[in-house]
């Protein structure tokens, strides 16, 4: 027997706090889940998508990366796949391209056009773009390619949703 | 573009940069070609789909032409003029046809627009990865015959 007996009274207060720590604890939680659900759904949204593609393999050359995700089209769920134009700029920062041309979304292909064979060349209407993706002026397109966000994880390269870049 | 009414909006709002109209041709055959005429259509509907996202801005993928291989190739014959006076009328500057069907070989002058005959490739034995390869390598040999096509235009 311990030689510090609990009396009656300390014994109540310990367990009052505990279970009231506890029941302020559950009315807390769903209101601070509440609170920073936004934050939590970008999260969400921003889904990165594994490639085949490693890292330490890109070079200044852009590649085209292959990478397949689940799309629900009403009842129907299939497997859809996307491609990126992905290298790394002079200094060494990853770059990935989405190749829906910004004209009517025909897919650029990246040295196509031999008189510009560092270009990405749209077969449809004969849009440009630079390296960089900005639109050639004078060609059909209207806007810079978008760009993929990325992520790196154990070597490969992750990509998220294409964006549209702001500056035109 | 693809024949869904999102698609065919764009379409609408800019007709003079879609001049080509692209056509499945897909025999049905009941009976003993059935698993056959299935195959072919399995491939070129996922053909006619990837090519479609590489020439998305200039070509509109139409609902398949689809014949009863019993039918009379005469009929047939008419009925694919039809079409062809049809999407001439809208505007459109050149057909492709893309059929596995052996029997639009020997008929190809028969046709207004050109005709892309494949030998259709069995899929049920492919993972995805594998039909995509497939298919890209495909399209991509394809791909120089409109591009040489509209250059001979533009």
């Amino acid at each position: 027997m311990s030689k510090d007996r609990v009396s009656r009274r300390q014994f109540l207060s310990y367990t009052l706090t505990g279970v009231g720590g506890f029941m302020a604890a559950g009315i807390l939680m769903p209101m601070v889940r509440f609170a920073v659900d936004p934050v939590l759904k970008a999260e969400a949204a921003g889904e990165f998508v594994a490639t085949k593609q490693k890292v330490a393999d890109l070079t200044n050359e852009p590649v085209r990366v292959d990478f397949t995700y689940k799309q629900k089209d009403a009842w129907y769920e299939s497997d859809v796949t996307e491609s990126a134009w992905v290298y790394k700029d002079d200094a060494g920062k990853i770059i990935a391209l989405s190749p829906v041309c910004k004209h009517l979304g025909c897919t650029v292909n990246w040295g196509s056009d031999k008189a510009h064979p560092d270009q990405f060349f749209c077969p449809c209407h004969y849009g440009r773009y630079t390296k960089d993706g900005t639109n050639v002026p004078g060609t059909p397109p209207l806007a810079p390619l978008d760009v993929y966000p990325f992520k790196e994880k154990d070597g490969y390269l992750y990509l998220g949703k294409a964006k549209p870049r702001k500056e035109a | 573009m693809k024949w869904i009414s999102q698609d065919v909006e764009t379409y609408l709002t800019a007709k003079e940069y879609v001049d080509t109209a692209v056509v499945p041709l897909y025999p049905v055959s009941l009976g003993e070609g059935m698993k056959q005429s299935a195959a072919a259509v399995e491939f070129i509907t996922l053909l006619t789909a990837y090519l479609e996202k590489q020439f998305t801005g200039r070509i509109l993928l139409f609902p398949p032409f689809t014949y009863l291989d019993s039918e009379q190739w005469d009929n047939i014959l008419s009925d694919i003029h039809k079409w062809e006076d049809s999407i001439v009328a809208s505007g459109f500057k050149h057909i492709f046809y893309v059929t596995s069907d052996l029997e639009w070989r020997s008929r190809e002058d028969e046709l207004n627009g050109t005709l892309i005959w494949l030998p259709s490739i069995p899929l049920e034995h492919m993972n995805d990865s594998q039909k995509l390869t497939m298919i890209d390598s495909q399209v991509k040999q394809i791909i120089t015959i409109f591009t040489q096509k509209w250059h001979k235009n533009d």
